[in-house]
């Protein structure tokens, strides 16, 4: 017995990004709550964009363990602490002082969390109008020679609005993330969580494009990143 | 036991760790505050108590949930001390939206106001699941409550934020 529709919504507005098999099964055969579900992980989106507030940067200039790094501890207790842990505060403080890590290959890779089962092997071409309002809103082209586009959607990414598609190719489905606003200045090689991918610089940003585990991406990557026109 | 924090190469593995999961510590401790500053604080006190405390972790992936769970002792120690007065909201949106809006979309903005006014109980757990990748049977470990209870949130959660938004889901009228 699959579940209905309320107890379905119940349980996708609780996780939505991981539905049971009873779930699944009441997705399959009821467009309404399907179609619940990908409002939901939509919203989710917006969420995730929101909840990615700025983070300050660290003050390059203030790598000892002093009042200028830590400002709003009280002086007295921090010399307490600095002479109880004296040798390891230094390293320790290089933690949170020495200036953020870019993360955009794992903020690439939990995006895709966020849109379970989109990167399937498809014969069905996504809706051509959706296609046009994607490429439309992210300003770009994208040459149909590098594959079939079977996913399009815009999506919320780092506070700005991307395409996201799935391309089917000769490896098999692949996501692309057109990056407009997230520059690199080599190529950027990723695998973790079950995917394999490459950030490459593109146009004025980066194009990311991932695969599953396994996937060969060396031929793939270069010509579906060639093939977003700017 | 293993400790693979131990040592000079410990100790260059966890600076590693910590500086890769940073800006997501600075983030859950934003959201637990709603404040930069407090968020900044509560950051650097977590991260001396783990640097001090690193050599017990026995497992790699213990550590962000572990620091995860400094930082909200941390916040709650902050708040026991200093005895925040209570604002309201907006103030609080008003006072942390200069650094907020920086570049940010107009709907990423609405969006995050909702956030800041959701109640402790349903704002945490949507954090750890949503900006955190954490599982409800992850959530509710660190919260110290039931799967069902973490559920339970969730949806209301995300109920509580759709009715801010104005939004109306398939199969609902507005």
């Amino acid at each position: 017995m699959t579940m209905d529709c309320v107890e379905f919504r119940r349980a996708a507005g609780a996780d939505p990004g991981h539905l049971g098999v009873e779930a699944t099964a009441h997705r399959d055969v009821c467009p309404t709550c399907a179609e619940f579900l990908r409002q939901t992980l939509e919203l989710d989106q917006r969420i995730l964009a929101a909840l990615r507030v700025p983070v300050p940067e660290r003050n390059a200039a203030a790598v000892t363990p002093n009042v200028v790094a830590f400002p709003r501890i009280e002086r007295r207790r921090w010399m307490a602490l600095a002479a109880s842990i004296a040798g390891g505060v230094l390293v320790g403080s290089l933690l949170w002082v020495s200036g953020p890590r870019a993360s955009l290959a794992q903020d690439v890779v939990r995006h895709m969390a966020h849109e379970p089962g989109v990167m399937v092997m498809s014969s069905a071409p996504e809706d051509a109008s959706q296609v046009e309002r994607v490429m439309e809103r992210g300003g770009i082209r994208f040459r149909s020679d590098a594959g079939m586009v079977s996913y399009a959607q815009t999506c919320q990414f780092r506070g700005r609005k991307v395409p996201h598609l799935v391309v089917q190719t000769d490896a098999g489905p692949v996501t692309v993330m057109v990056l407009r606003n997230e520059k690199v200045t080599a190529p950027v090689q990723f695998a973790e969580q079950g995917y394999v991918g490459t950030i490459l610089p593109a146009g004025p940003g980066s194009v990311a494009v991932l695969g599953p585990t396994g996937a060969d991406l060396s031929q793939v990557a270069a010509r579906v990143a060639a093939a977003v026109v700017w | 036991m293993n400790a693979p924090f131990a040592g000079k190469q410990g100790e260059s593995a966890f600076a590693r760790l910590c500086e890769e999961l940073r800006p997501d510590l600075f983030r859950f401790a934003f959201w637990l505050a709603r404040d930069r500053q407090v968020a900044d604080d509560v950051v650097q006190e977590a991260m001396l108590r783990a640097w001090r405390s690193r050599g017990s972790v026995a497992d790699t992936s213990a550590v962000k949930p572990w620091l995860l769970t400094i930082i909200r002792r941390e916040h709650a120690r902050l708040f026991e001390r200093k005895r925040f007065k209570t604002v309201q909201v907006d103030e609080l949106i008003d006072s942390e939206s200069p650094e907020l809006a920086a570049e940010e979309e107009q709907e990423t903005m609405d969006v995050r106001r909702a956030i800041f006014a959701l109640e402790d109980d349903y704002r945490e757990p949507l954090v750890l699941q949503v900006l955190m990748g954490f599982t409800t049977e992850q959530i509710a470990g660190q919260l110290g409550l039931t799967q069902g209870a973490v559920l339970t949130r969730l949806f209301r959660a995300r109920q509580k934020l759709r009715r801010q938004l104005g939004l109306t889901t398939s199969g609902e009228s507005a």
